[in-house]
């Protein structure tokens, strides 16, 4: 135990010395996390949006003034005189809305009166928003307008659960939580075993009393120690900057975050023990650490759009489980009866990490 | 005297060209890192991020259980959106169900559904939304409103309504409803990877210039042979051009591949000129490069090298809007995407792949990328200088 200790220290005692890896431990996974969250949202304020007003009657501007009101869209200045498309390909607007000619005299005549929207179809998920924002401007307009016997006969009542604000970065916000540990912790812990072998060190390890197991979890404690503080570092944000809060019973959230820092710990280290040079530990790490977990954990987009011939891979994913467990604590609050075999899972990832990590090690010896 | 075009092709530039596509050669990483990228990112990427919001799974609480209500429901489950995650008897199971995550939504039909359509009078039906990921829940409620306007058409058209229309209304004071026509311009079927790879190719460039050719600026730190290369002949520029010359050359090969990837594997079509994409192609190799030799001047070793660049590439790539809108970030972070040259090549790009926009259309970003360039090459040569002195 008391060597298990002895490593620990030793692990941190490297990091501190060197200002690049003591940045990349604390200050970077901050930084990440504000840039991120901004960087990968989807959902859009203010989109410029034009408006070519062929008609210029007073129920036009009723209609115009109703794309003004709205929060999501903005309307922009654009000369009737100039064609519609060009301000799609100059990029002045996301959007242009054409109210033809006689539009408030077909109205009031009572007949249909369509209106164009012409959408920017090159950002797809922007375009179906834009699209979806006006068509429901135009139902309210319509409902506002319309005789009492109008009113349509099924109607709608939405309502959203667990982010009513729709706010993107309570989203987000957890899910770079999770890449953050899931990437920078292990690449200190490849980095660090990558060492020992390409500095020759582990002969020393070897010669010496520790056994391969003290060994091994001294090096997985001192960067679980890593990793447990980076996660207290931005769960502060995401409670102050990110206004989040425990939805129900933290604890399944604590118990999965001590076996994640597990996990991930293991796995850089299983990492720096099979590759014998740090820079192409670095890559591995980077690969495994972010690409996996950035792109296949439903990080960003539901796992269901991934094509099936890669969306088996997002099973074995680590970051995958851990996330649902965070949004869950964080967002959904379902407890343990939602998520407790998602914490099993990360344990059992943990240990086969380990394992590996440790018959890695066994053959370091070979290699070195 | 020879004059400096001259002296750019002596024989001394092209041994040490030569010398350098030697090391290039013999170098397996950068090789992988040349080839591996393109293939996997693009791929990856364009594949696996998709905002498509499709099978949203649904549970329902049917209060009603009539031939309408199951109607409603067979309406709402027929369109690809919605799927039929099941049947709950009270809507504090369907509250479980959708925080438990086995169900995407949930669909009350009240008791008296049935009874207010054959009264004529307006029915509500609610819908919970799990609203977690705020894209997906704008979308499906985009999706839950549309099927319910068909369903609507639907019953008016059946009769239902129409009556109504004739006992009460007297025909001057109705009044006509506007009807909205969306045309989705550029990419009528709004394919999601097109907006995906096109953002990719530019990470993609600047990223992996940079990251290539800090591995290669530093390997001769790293082996100490700067000094030898310090005590020949040539001078600074030469060393220099010799070492971009090479890099740019492969990196520029690269970038045709990542370009008839996105063609052939994507179907990206390709409305614009080929000759401004290939050109803003090239100014982003540049800039990168130097942004790596920058990186290079700052680091010991290979591995610092990348350590460094775990600073400057995420807010490149992030700050680009080159995987989502930049209208979608903070107010306070949109201003800074102006000095990012990801953003003006990824505007470039969907400009003239997409939109078939020319040189007139994006000259500003074009004129933004080339200051861009001009002072990391600047900068670079400056810093690469400095190091050699």
């Amino acid at each position: 135990m008391r060597r298990i200790f002895a490593q620990a220290r030793k692990e941190l005692t490297q990091i501190v010395r060197d200002w690049r890896t003591l940045a990349l431990a604390l200050v970077l996974p901050v930084v990440m996390l504000i840039l991120l969250s901004a960087g990968l949202s989807l959902t859009v304020n203010e989109l410029p949006i034009a408006v070519q007003d062929f008609d210029g009657s007073s129920a036009s501007n009723q209609l115009i003034d109703a794309f003004r009101a709205s929060i999501s869209l903005h309307i922009v200045a654009w000369p009737v005189n100039k064609s519609a498309e060009a301000a799609l390909s100059a990029n002045a607007a996301r959007a242009v809305l054409i109210i033809p000619p006689h539009f408030g005299r077909d109205l009031a005549r009572g007949f249909a009166s369509p209106v164009q929207l012409l959408v920017d179809g090159s950002d797809a998920n922007t375009a179906k928003l834009i699209s979806g924002y006006a068509s429901e401007i135009v139902t309210a307009f319509n409902q506002q307008h319309a005789t009492a016997v109008q009113a349509a006969p099924v109607q709608a009542a939405v309502r959203l659960w667990f982010n009513p604000g729709l706010s993107s970065k309570k989203f987000y916000g957890p899910g770079i939580f999770v890449l953050g540990i899931s990437m920078f912790p292990p690449l200190l812990a490849a980095l660090a075993m990558a060492k020992e072998s390409e500095q020759k060190t582990i002969l020393q390890v070897y010669v010496s009393s520790i056994s391969a197991h003290e060994f091994l979890l001294g090096k997985v404690l001192a960067f679980m120690a890593v990793a447990l503080g980076e996660a207290a570092i931005m769960s502060t944000l995401l409670f102050t900057y990110f206004g989040l809060a425990f939805a129900g019973d933290p604890t399944p959230f604590l118990v999965a975050t001590f076996f994640y820092t597990f996990c991930v710990a293991s796995f850089g280290t299983m990492v720096g023990a099979r590759v014998p040079s740090q820079a192409a530990a670095l890559q591995a790490v980077a690969l495994g650490g972010f690409l996996l977990v950035f792109l296949l954990s439903g990080l960003i987009f539901p796992i269901q759009n991934i094509p099936a011939s890669i969306r088996w891979v997002s099973n074995l994913v680590w970051g995958r489980y851990y996330i649902e467990v965070v949004r869950d604590a964080l967002l959904q609050g379902g407890g343990w009866p939602a998520v407790w075999y998602k914490v099993l899972y990360i344990a059992a990832i943990g240990f086969v990490f380990y394992s590996l990590a440790w018959r890695g090690m066994r053959k370091m010896q070979v290699k070195a | 005297m020879r004059n400096p075009f001259q002296r750019l092709f002596s024989d001394r530039m092209v041994a040490l060209v030569r010398k350098e596509f030697g090391q290039i050669r013999r170098d397996r990483r950068l090789q992988i890192s040349l080839i591996l990228p393109p293939v996997l990112q693009l791929t990856l990427f364009g594949f696996a991020l998709s905002a498509n919001v499709a099978n949203v799974r649904l549970a329902v609480v049917d209060d009603s259980r009539t031939p309408e209500s199951r109607e409603l429901i067979s309406t709402l489950t027929e369109s690809r959106s919605f799927l039929l995650a099941g049947y709950y008897s009270s809507v504090n199971q369907l509250g479980d169900a959708v925080s438990q995550g086995s169900a995407d939504a949930g669909v009350v039909v009240p008791y008296d559904y049935a009874r207010d359509l054959a009264r004529h009078r307006p029915t509500t039906v609610q819908f919970l939304l799990n609203a977690t990921n705020a894209n997906t829940a704008t979308i499906s409620r985009g999706y839950a409103e549309g099927v319910l306007q068909s369903y609507n058409a639907g019953l008016e058209s059946q009769g239902i309504h129409v009556q109504v229309h004739a006992s009460n209304a007297p025909d001057l004071a109705l009044r006509g409803q506007v009807q909205l026509m969306p045309a989705y311009l550029f990419n009528p079927g709004l394919v999601d990877s097109w907006f995906i790879v096109t953002g990719v190719l530019g990470l993609l460039l600047i990223l992996n210039s940079s990251l290539v050719s800090s591995a290669a600026m530093v390997r001769e730190r790293e082996a100490g042979t700067i000094e030898q290369l310090l005590m020949s002949p040539a001078s600074t520029t030469e060393i220099i051009v010799a070492k971009i010359a090479p890099l740019f050359f492969l990196l520029s090969c690269m970038m045709l591949f990542a370009i008839a990837i996105i063609r052939f594997v994507f179907h990206v079509p390709f409305h614009g000129g080929f000759l401004l994409l290939l050109l803003a192609g090239l100014l982003c190799i540049l800039s990168g490069i130097s942004l790596g030799t920058v990186i290079a001047t700052f680091s010991k070793s290979a591995q610092q090298a990348q350590l460094t660049s775990f600073f400057v590439n995420p807010p490149l790539s992030s700050l680009s809007g080159a995987l989502n809108p930049v209208e979608a970030m903070p107010k306070w972070l949109q201003p800074l995407t102006v000095f990012n040259p990801v953003h003006h090549f990824a505007t470039i790009v969907r400009g003239s792949m997409l939109k078939g926009s020319g040189f007139v259309d994006v000259w500003p970003n074009f004129l933004a990328l080339l200051l861009f360039t001009l002072a990391l090459v600047s900068l670079s040569i400056w810093r690469f200088r400095k190091q050699l002195s």
